[in-house]
């Protein structure tokens, strides 16, 4: 029973960080119709802004989890300016876009690899090392930390995009991308904003993880291919759907690993996943009969 | 400074005519065809824009335009050839319809005589890059097929390829089993791979199974990392049986394995011809994305056809992991990297998706600077990365879309200029000269504009005060010209005369134009004599010419 709790706890800290690149890629996708293929790009961008923030300016670990935060958005904005802002109004942009954003993680990835080298690189514990002690289970600070402050994350861009004129703005877009252009929303400028936020949850989530992971060229890509099976699994364009997503594979990978074995944790997830669209060809809370025509 | 004054000599003094205006002041001659010349000539510059006048067009004679060659025992004609007359020379040519053979042909006999025209130094190197690039090449015009011709978004081709060569290599190693086998094998192994990640293909469009793909290639990949009996210790699994034989010459075992990549690679291209150019194919390009419905309204089961080519397309792609793995006597994990994936979302992006020669070229361009210019060290993939953002900001459909993109641009181009050279003298807008059904009076007005517009420099003092000297009779030069205007005007609202008292009273009046109808009287001024009253006709039909 500890056990089971212990990877349930587990898996809720990993669908935390995971689920944030998830929100990211899914709001990119229904707000600019980019499928945004570098955030694994922006997620090691926005490590290694906070690992050189702590190495160069200052190591209290608040300052350097918030640097990590605004590489992020430094990250999101510099794909925005690359991919989006050129390629929107083109021919094909979906998949354009898309190759764009691969094209930048690629070159991306290798200018990281010349400047950094390949070694890998820790970020301080940002929560501390105490411990609490509920009901028989151990909490560390940092689980309980990533947990917070993810949650934290969302309910302040979800709460943005609800109350705010910007996030009314996206929300638009997201429901009518031409409608929205012709009431005199600004694609490329709600395209900035869009890739600062979701660039910010990205750095969030890559400060958050590489306390406990290593950081490297490349660390970003799992977290990237599980957010998008996340935002997959939810819908794309549908935050709850995600945050849904991402307590449902947190699950499942804390009881294929108890069960099965580690091994068999993409395996069952995927096996979830093909039968979620088998049945709901767009995710849990996306809506089935209309499609984002970008 | 003296004007020089300009006179007119009446031709008919001589005689002695009567009332004099023998000799009057006026204006220099004008040529009446410089308005002419100015209104007719071109505003913008306008630029030479070629129509294939390089092109090579071999004679031909009316008779023999459809004596072709044919492949035997087909009627498929060798050439697509039309006969034609030349615009210019009216000389019977013969023109090439589609050159694509032709390039294809010389294309693929430089990659068959490669080894033995390539430089002696570097040669092994550059056959090893052959030997990839064949292999890769045909995974391509796979991958091709599956994104281009069925319209799948499918990232996880190499997953396939990478899973059939594990299964046929590990075969071969545990059971003993001959190369020959382990191509036959794969196939089937990469059917049963194509239908597991088809059934998801048939609920789900476009991005959200490029998504899902994606997700399976990194589950094959911690799958077959993780797993010991697939090498997780080695980094790959080695050891296959192989039908390059260790005891030949090192020059003859690099020999053999290029000529096998360039068959692949042949093998490859006929697939690809014969499913994208056949019956499979053109039902599939009635269905491209987003008119589904229009094919299935016209009876086309689309989504079976791309199953069809889906599968078609996974037991090549078991064959070629087969291949793989007896080719390389075994195969290594980077088959599964994420960076094998953007890898050959490069090749096939460069070249452009959907297009045979897209797939081979671009994966020449990736496999040149991968694994021949090695030395640039990681620098080859960022200029990779910056030949992939180049071809999607600025060209639609990679390095084979140019041309028609150059096309549509210099079309767009010449109906700018067109659209600008049209201006004439905007005496009709355009959407009235549509409307009017006698085309004469179009000109009419144009060729009146013009005339207008010479005649109104020709108005001035002198000719004025000649008309009132002498308003009848012989005139100069300038006058003259503007009164045979003034007299073939038509008949609606012209202006004449009208005696009220002889001798005494005259006034002007304006005719209707139309029998029955009376004319108006255009002012209450009366004119003493018939003399003046002509005058002041005149000088009102100036004042209309001067103010139109």
């Amino acid at each position: 029973m500890n056990d089971i709790v212990f990877l349930l706890i587990n898996g809720i800290t990993v669908a935390c960080i995971y689920g944030l690149v998830a929100v990211a890629v899914s709001i990119t996708w229904s707000a600019l119709g980019l499928l945004n293929l570098s955030y694994g790009f922006i997620f090691s961008f926005a490590g290694y802004g906070a690992w050189l923030a702590e190495r160069h300016l200052w190591g209290e670990p608040i300052f350097v989890l918030f640097m990590g935060i605004a590489a992020g958005v430094v990250g999101g904005v510099l794909v925005c300016l690359l991919v989006f802002i050129p390629v929107h109004d083109k021919p094909n942009f979906t998949i354009r876009g898309m190759i764009g954003t691969l094209a930048v993680s690629l070159i991306g990835g290798q200018i990281l690899l010349q400047s950094f080298g390949p070694k890998a690189k820790l970020l301080p514990e940002f929560f501390g090392y105490s411990k609490i002690k509920i009901l028989d289970v151990t909490l560390t600070a940092d689980k309980i930390g990533v947990i917070i402050s993810s949650i934290i994350m969302l309910t302040l861009v979800v709460k943005w995009m609800k109350s705010s004129r910007r996030g009314l703005e996206i929300r638009a877009m997201m429901m009518n991308p031409h409608a929205a252009s012709i009431v005199g929303i600004g694609v490329r400028k709600t395209g900035i904003y869009v890739m600062a936020v979701t660039g910010a949850m990205t750095g969030l989530s890559a400060a958050l993880l590489s306390q406990t992971y290593y950081l490297s060229p490349f660390s970003g890509l799992t977290p990237m291919i599980k957010g998008v099976s996340i935002a997959l699994l939810g819908g794309l364009g549908s935050v709850r759907g995600a945050v849904i997503a991402a307590i449902i594979l947190g699950f499942n990978e804390a009881l294929t690993t108890k069960f099965i074995g580690g091994r068999y944790v993409l395996i069952t997830q995927f096996t979830l996943i093909i039968i979620v669209l088998i049945f709901r060809p767009r995710g849990i809370a996306g809506i089935l009969d209309k499609a984002r025509e970008a | 400074m003296t004007k020089k004054k300009n006179t007119w000599k009446n031709p008919l003094a001589i005689w002695g005519a009567k009332g004099g205006n023998y000799e009057v002041p006026t204006p220099p001659y004008k040529d009446p065809h410089e308005i002419w010349k100015k209104t007719n000539s071109y505003k913008v510059p306008t630029k030479k824009i070629g129509r294939f006048h390089y092109e090579y067009k071999s004679s031909n004679h009316g008779n023999k335009i459809w004596n072709r060659l044919r492949w035997w025992p087909t009627r498929r004609t060798i050439l697509w050839t039309k006969g034609v007359y030349n615009r210019k020379s009216l000389k019977a040519e013969k023109i090439r319809k589609d050159k694509r053979p032709i390039f294809w042909f010389f294309g693929l006999l430089f990659l068959a005589i490669a080894p033995f025209i390539l430089p002696e130094g570097n040669k092994t190197a550059l056959l090893t890059a052959g030997g990839i690039f064949g292999i890769y090449a045909s995974i391509n015009l796979c991958w091709t097929l599956i994104i281009g011709t069925a319209g799948i978004f499918s990232l996880a081709t190499y997953a396939i390829v990478g899973i059939s060569a594990f299964f046929t290599c590990w075969l071969s190693i545990n059971l003993g089993l001959p190369w020959w086998t382990l191509p036959l094998i794969g196939m089937f192994i990469g059917l049963g791979f194509g239908i597991i990640i088809a059934l998801p293909a048939l609920r789900l469009d476009g991005f959200y199974y490029g998504l899902l793909t994606l997700g399976l290639n990194e589950l094959c990949r911690v799958f077959i990392t993780t797993s010991k009996a697939f090498g997780s210790a080695s980094g790959g699994l080695f050891g296959a049986d192989t039908f390059i034989n260790q005891d030949w010459t090192p020059m003859t075992q690099t020999y053999a394995s290029y000529y096998s990549a360039f068959l692949l690679l042949i093998a490859a291209l006929f697939l690809f011809r014969f499913v994208d150019g056949k019956r499979i194919g053109r039902i599939l390009k009635l269905a491209p994305e987003k008119k589904e419905s229009f094919a299935e309204a016209s009876g086309v089961d689309y989504k079976r056809a791309r199953v069809t080519v889906f599968l078609i397309s996974s037991v090549a792609l078991g064959f070629i992991g087969g291949f793989y793995a007896a080719y390389y006597r075994g195969v290594a994990f980077n088959l599964f990297d994420f960076h094998t994936v953007v890898m050959g979302l490069a090749m096939i992006t460069i070249g452009g998706i959907g297009r045979s020669e897209g797939a081979v070229v671009g994966t020449l361009i990736i496999v040149i600077l991968d694994r021949v210019l090695i030395e640039l060290g990681p620098m080859r993939y960022i200029i990779i990365g910056v030949l992939m953002m180049f071809t999607i900001l600025f060209l639609r459909n990679g390095l084979f879309g140019i041309r028609k993109q150059f096309k549509e641009w210099r079309n767009k181009k010449k109906n700018e200029v067109r659209s600008t050279r049209v201006e004439r003298g905007g005496e009709m807008l355009p959407e009235q000269s549509t409307e009017m059904d006698n085309k004469d009076e179009v000109y009419r007005k144009r060729y009146d504009k013009m005339q207008r517009e010479f005649l109104k420099t020709l108005i001035c003092n002198e000719i004025i005060e000649e008309h009132k000297n002498k308003p009848l009779g012989q005139h100069s030069e300038a006058l003259e010209r503007v009164l045979y205007y003034f007299r073939r005007a038509a008949m609606n609202d012209k202006y004449v005369v009208k005696c009220e008292e002889p001798f005494k009273k005259y006034k002007i009046m304006a005719l209707s134009g139309v029998r029955g109808r009376s004319p108006r009287l255009v002012e209450d001024k009366i004119y003493p004599s018939v003399t003046d009253a002509y005058h002041g006709l005149f000088l009102r039909r100036v004042q209309d010419l001067m103010e139109a």
